[in-house]
């Protein structure tokens, strides 16, 4: 069976290149487009691509980022970064050895890219480019992406990390260190099992028994905090 | 003056004739001081100055033969290293006409002419004494070449640096895209293509043109207009541009090439990150002497934190200010969800060029 790719980019003159290079080479099969990095992510979690074509600089979730997203998709497609001209991405890739196509694509190089088109790893995606702006969440449907500044705290159970979110709350497989690591300037962990956004942080509360509870705006349960961080927080944010 | 010398040796050439009249002028000031200083013993102070003047002009010359003849050699040394070695060799070359000096003083020629009286009695003093006054204003004289140096390096920098910035301001981004654009409709649609490579030619036409400092608006215009009509080729419906214009006179004076990379900025930084992209609004306005230009775009959400190019708005501030003095105005900011940058100048019908 032939590779089938999905074709991203915001300009519709480079999807339409890109189409008619593909067209000519005729060694894969498009299967679709998608014009922002959101939508490539839902078009792939949909259509399960082989390769996607993935432009770099996109308005709103940018291909690096849509890239990590897609990486977390049940059958990771493999991506082919393209760019006009993005010092910045274009540095990231070089050191750490990321294939990209640089726009106008020239036909060789893209059949040479796509014989040689592999997944990216997810540690190698991981450092390649700053902290991701969308959490992805996975549908038994597909995937959904909500966007960090919805999300009012992380929360660990056993296997499984919470988000909880403006919109309510999914299942995400991320454990709780890493999006420590990863969100660890706009977030606070508050507790052994709870990681809480610094942007909807309210009060802290003590009860009865003398335990720390933290308030977060929007948020009717209140959640732990160990007494250390009690105090801290109490500093730090001035609650 | 041969590049890659630069760096190390902040020395003149010796061997020009304006070196040499400041040298002439550095040892005459220091015989002066030198005259001044003393208290003319034996002959009066014309006499001491001449004689000064004359023993000092002979180690002047011909330490400025010496640097000139040194200066390859020496330019290969650090500024540290090239500095101590031009005032060993003044130090030596003063200690030797110094000798030769008080030896032509000995000699049956000038005692037998009564000249005597002119030159040093005793060797020793003499030598030490000029070595000594020697090294002092070399060393004042190297300070002083060392400073000029560095301060028309530091000149032919900012002027490289300005040139760059000035090269800059079409961005690669938009060029390479652009090119996209092109390699996409050559095979679409060639009549469209034809006409995207007339106007990018056009636009960089506009941008290397020389400095000239002002064109008429509508000629200004008509530059935004081609950059406009490229980038809605890229961006379809999401780049709305809003010209309210019909106020300004077509033929007044504007600076040259600022509506362009402002009107880029705005696209750049406020309609491309926005996945349903926006509108830029152009407004220009005349009333009483004055033309005020605003051009605003919406900033949303996304910020994504693109490299902000505020060289664009530099460069603009610069060149107004130039034109215009204190009456040129650029004020930018964010206000709400809008970014909006205002230029004001006066209108004037011929400009005397600055």
């Amino acid at each position: 069976m032939r590779p089938r790719v999905l074709i991203v980019d915001d300009e519709a003159p480079a999807r339409e290149r890109l189409r008619s290079l593909l067209t000519e080479l005729d060694q894969v099969d498009v299967i679709g487009e998608a014009v922002t990095g959101e939508e490539a992510v839902m078009r792939a979690a949909e259509l399960a691509p082989d390769v996607v074509l993935l432009d770099v600089r996109m308005p709103g979730i940018d291909g690096i980022e849509a890239a990590k997203h897609l990486n977390a998709l049940e059958q990771p497609p493999a991506v082919i970064f393209t760019t006009a001209f993005d010092e910045y991405a274009m540095k990231a890739f070089d050191a750490q050895a990321v294939g990209y196509l640089l726009k106008p694509i020239r036909k060789e190089k893209l059949a040479a890219a796509l014989t040689h088109a592999s997944r990216l790893t997810r540690p190698l995606l991981q450092k390649i480019a700053e902290t991701r702006s969308h959490i992805a969440v996975r549908y038994r449907e597909g995937l959904r992406l909500i966007p960090l500044e919805e999300v009012q705290f992380f929360f660990a159970e056993q296997k499984y990390t919470t988000v909880k979110h403006l919109k309510g709350e999914d299942l995400i497989e991320d454990s709780l260190r890493s999006l420590e690591d990863e969100f660890g300037s706009a977030f606070v962990r508050v507790h052994r099992n709870a990681l809480v956004s610094v942007r909807y942080l309210e009060g802290i509360e003590r009860n009865s028994d003398g335990q720390y509870f933290v308030r977060l705006r929007g948020c009717e349960a209140p959640l732990q905090v160990s007494r250390r961080m009690a105090s801290e927080l109490r500093e730090r944010f001035r609650i | 003056m041969s590049e890659g010398t630069d760096e190390s040796l902040y020395l003149p050439d010796f061997c020009t004739s304006r070196a040499a009249l400041a040298n002439v002028l550095i040892v005459e000031l220091t015989a002066l001081i030198l005259t001044l200083a003393h208290e003319n013993v034996g002959v009066g102070f014309w006499t001491d100055l001449s004689r000064t003047s004359l023993f000092l002009l002979w180690i002047g010359l011909a330490g400025a033969g010496l640097l000139c003849w040194m200066r390859v050699p020496l330019s290969r040394l650090q500024v540290a290293k090239g500095s101590a070695a031009v005032l060993l060799l003044i130090a030596l070359l003063i200690a030797a006409i110094s000798a030769a000096a008080y030896y032509l003083g000995r000699s049956s020629l000038v005692q037998d002419a009564g000249a005597g009286i002119l030159f040093p009695p005793d060797l020793h003093g003499f030598l030490i004494r000029n070595v000594a006054i020697g090294l002092v204003v070399t060393s004042l004289a190297l300070r002083y070449f060392y400073v000029t140096h560095e301060w028309r390096r530091n000149i032919e920098m900012q002027a490289t640096a300005r040139v760059h910035a000035l090269q800059a301001r079409i961005r690669p981004h938009f060029l390479f895209n652009s090119m996209n654009t092109i390699a996409s409709l050559t095979r679409s649609n060639p009549a469209l293509a034809e006409e995207a490579v007339q106007d990018l030619a056009d636009l960089f036409r506009a941008n290397l043109s020389d400095k000239r400092d002002t064109i008429t608006f509508e000629q200004e215009y008509e530059v935004a207009r081609t950059y406009q009509r490229i980038e809605e080729l890229r961006l379809g419906s999401r780049l709305r541009v809003d010209w309210k214009i019909d106020s300004l006179p077509r033929k007044a004076l504007v600076p040259g090439l600022m509506l362009q990379p402002l009107l880029e900025n705005a696209i750049y930084h406020g309609i491309e990150p926005q996945p349903g992209g926006g509108t830029v609004t152009v407004t220009g306005e005349i009333s009483g002497n004055l033309i005020t230009i605003v051009v605003r775009n919406p900033v949303g959400n996304y910020e994504n934190e693109r490299e902000g190019n505020r060289l664009a708005l530099a460069n603009i501030r610069e060149r107004l200010g130039l034109l215009y003095g204190e009456r040129g105005l650029v004020k930018s900011g964010r206000f709400d969800n809008e970014f909006i940058v205002t230029l004001r100048f006066p209108h004037v019908e011929k400009l005397n060029a600055t």
